[in-house]
């Protein structure tokens, strides 16, 4: 893939470095010691964070943000462990998805992964009820990722129907998980999701 | 003993999937003689989701604060995730009055001073409680082999971490004094399960959660040992499910590592949950000796 000069966005380094977890970008001297240690990288052969960073550095915006694979990282923190630049690259994977999240639903790109919608459905969870309430994750996930209430229950059944069995045999899934488990101070959660959510 | 009382942080898991992990935390502490105070009506802690740090920061702040309001120094909590955002929050938090000025303008209920250490219960029962201590109370034996899965946030990032990065120990060193066998696994035991991909990207969650039970059962384990809601359910939730996508067979047993310890201490099984893991511990319950 030949790159277009013209079309690179010289900001898109210092947007990242504004960003919390984006700061040390610039330091990075592509060393590539994050992608030889990956476990992601082992199992997937297209997916490698010193070109992810390269890319940005250069201002490969579109691409970048673009792309399936910054929602591939575990953040399991072995690349930034090593990182001989403190890049802290799993920091750095969340501020690129921050900036690609806030660009889609602008409407400026397209993403192609599931990842957000299960993030953003977490994320509504909690701002609701305090805690995770898993039986709604689930629905507002799979509803959203599967194109509508009906398919995306299908596909939940065919995901989960045998975890859940096994579940709830062991008590681990009764009635009570079926319902939100709201904590009092729901109150101070809704302000912190108004004053810091997107 | 140095600690008598702790700020207890059990995590959404605790309710549900990782109940027996719960179970055997309290029952461990409840014999050691330690009072565990649950932080009154905690939140989430954003686990991997909450991608944007001052989510964290708020969202663990107003945790933090109750405990703080209670005066108590140190929390535990058994969830390598929330161990990881409580000690990150603490960590933003030290000596920047301008974070803590934000946090304490969102609401009133996330004014923290900084004052309660945040640490993983494995931490806590070997470092600060100790290895010499636990080892006087030891009652039974469990004489098998043990594949010590330790997973990512104990020991990284090193500046918030309790062990070695790459090779970490510190189970190790309680399975060994309670009669366990420690196999070689120092490849595996700090290498990421996948469990934020699990719902995603449950193709490369279950390869990755594969590789580290295959080579535990290459190895002779008896039993995996962890101590993370996320990679039990990794683990042992999701074992069928991984021994029918890739058609093998594993039964391999997961204990968390407060029902291992809490089998040493001479706990009933039942108090500690060993009936609510999905891979039966029959195997490993009949060796205590």
């Amino acid at each position: 893939m030949a790159i277009k000069t013209w079309e690179l966005d010289p900001n898109f380094r210092y947007e990242i470095a504004s960003m919390p977890g984006g700061e040390n970008i610039m330091k990075c001297f592509q060393c590539s010691t994050c992608t030889v240690g990956c476990p992601i990288s082992e199992l997937v052969s297209t997916y490698n964070p010193r070109k992810i960073i390269q890319m940005s550095l250069l201002g490969m915006r579109n691409e970048v943000l673009e792309s399936e694979e910054i929602w591939l990282c575990a953040v399991c923190q072995t690349c930034s462990e090593r990182c001989p630049q403190d890049v802290k690259i799993s920091d750095l994977m969340g501020a690129i998805r921050r900036i690609a999240e806030k660009e889609a639903h602008k409407g400026n790109i397209k993403l192609k992964a599931v990842r957000p919608i299960f993030e953003e459905a977490f994320m509504h969870q909690l701002e609701k009820y305090g805690r995770l309430y898993e039986m709604g994750l689930s629905m507002e996930y799979y509803k959203k990722a599967h194109g509508g209430l009906i398919s995306g229950m299908l596909a939940m059944q065919k995901d989960y129907q045998k975890l859940g069995m096994r579940l709830f045999k062991k008590g681990k899934m009764g009635p009570k998980s079926m319902l939100p488990p709201k904590i009092k101070g729901t109150k101070e959660i809704k302000k912190i999701f108004k004053e810091l959510g997107d | 003993m140095a600690v008598s009382k702790l700020a207890y942080y059990p995590g959404c898991p605790s309710e549900s999937h990782a109940i027996e992990q719960d179970m055997s935390t309290k029952a461990i502490f409840e014999k050691l003689g330690i009072e565990l105070i649950e932080v009154e009506d905690w939140n989430c802690c954003g686990a991997a989701e909450a991608e944007d740090p001052m989510m964290v920061y708020a969202l663990n702040a107003r945790n933090l604060a109750i405990a703080e309001k209670d005066d108590l120094k140190m929390m535990v909590t058994s969830c390598s995730v929330c161990f990881y955002n409580l000690a990150r929050t603490n960590e933003a938090i030290e000596g920047d009055e301008e974070l803590k000025g934000k946090l304490k303008a969102i609401d009133p209920a996330l004014e923290y001073k900084g004052s309660v250490k945040a640490k993983h219960v494995v931490d806590v029962i070997v470092n600060e409680i100790g290895l010499d201590e636990i080892a006087k109370r030891i009652e039974k034996k469990i004489p098998v082999k043990v594949a010590p899965y330790y997973g990512c946030y104990m020991g990284r990032p090193s500046r918030l971490g309790f062990d070695d990065p790459d090779n970490p120990e510190t189970m190790d060193k309680m399975i060994e004094a309670l009669g366990g066998e420690v196999i070689p696994y120092s490849q595996m035991k700090a290498k990421c399960c996948g469990g934020p991909l699990m719902m995603t990207r449950s193709d490369l969650a279950f390869e990755m959660t594969k590789n580290l039970l295959e080579d535990a059962k290459a190895k002779g384990a008896d039993c995996v040992v962890t101590a993370c809601p996320l990679c039990h359910m990794m683990l042992d939730a999701k074992q069928p499910d991984i021994e029918a996508a890739f058609g093998i067979k594993l039964d391999m047993p997961v204990l968390y590592f407060t029902q291992f310890v809490g089998l040493g201490l001479g706990i009933d099984p039942k108090k500690l949950g060993m009936n609510k893991n999905i891979v039966s511990t029959k195997t490993i319950e009949e060796k205590v000796i």
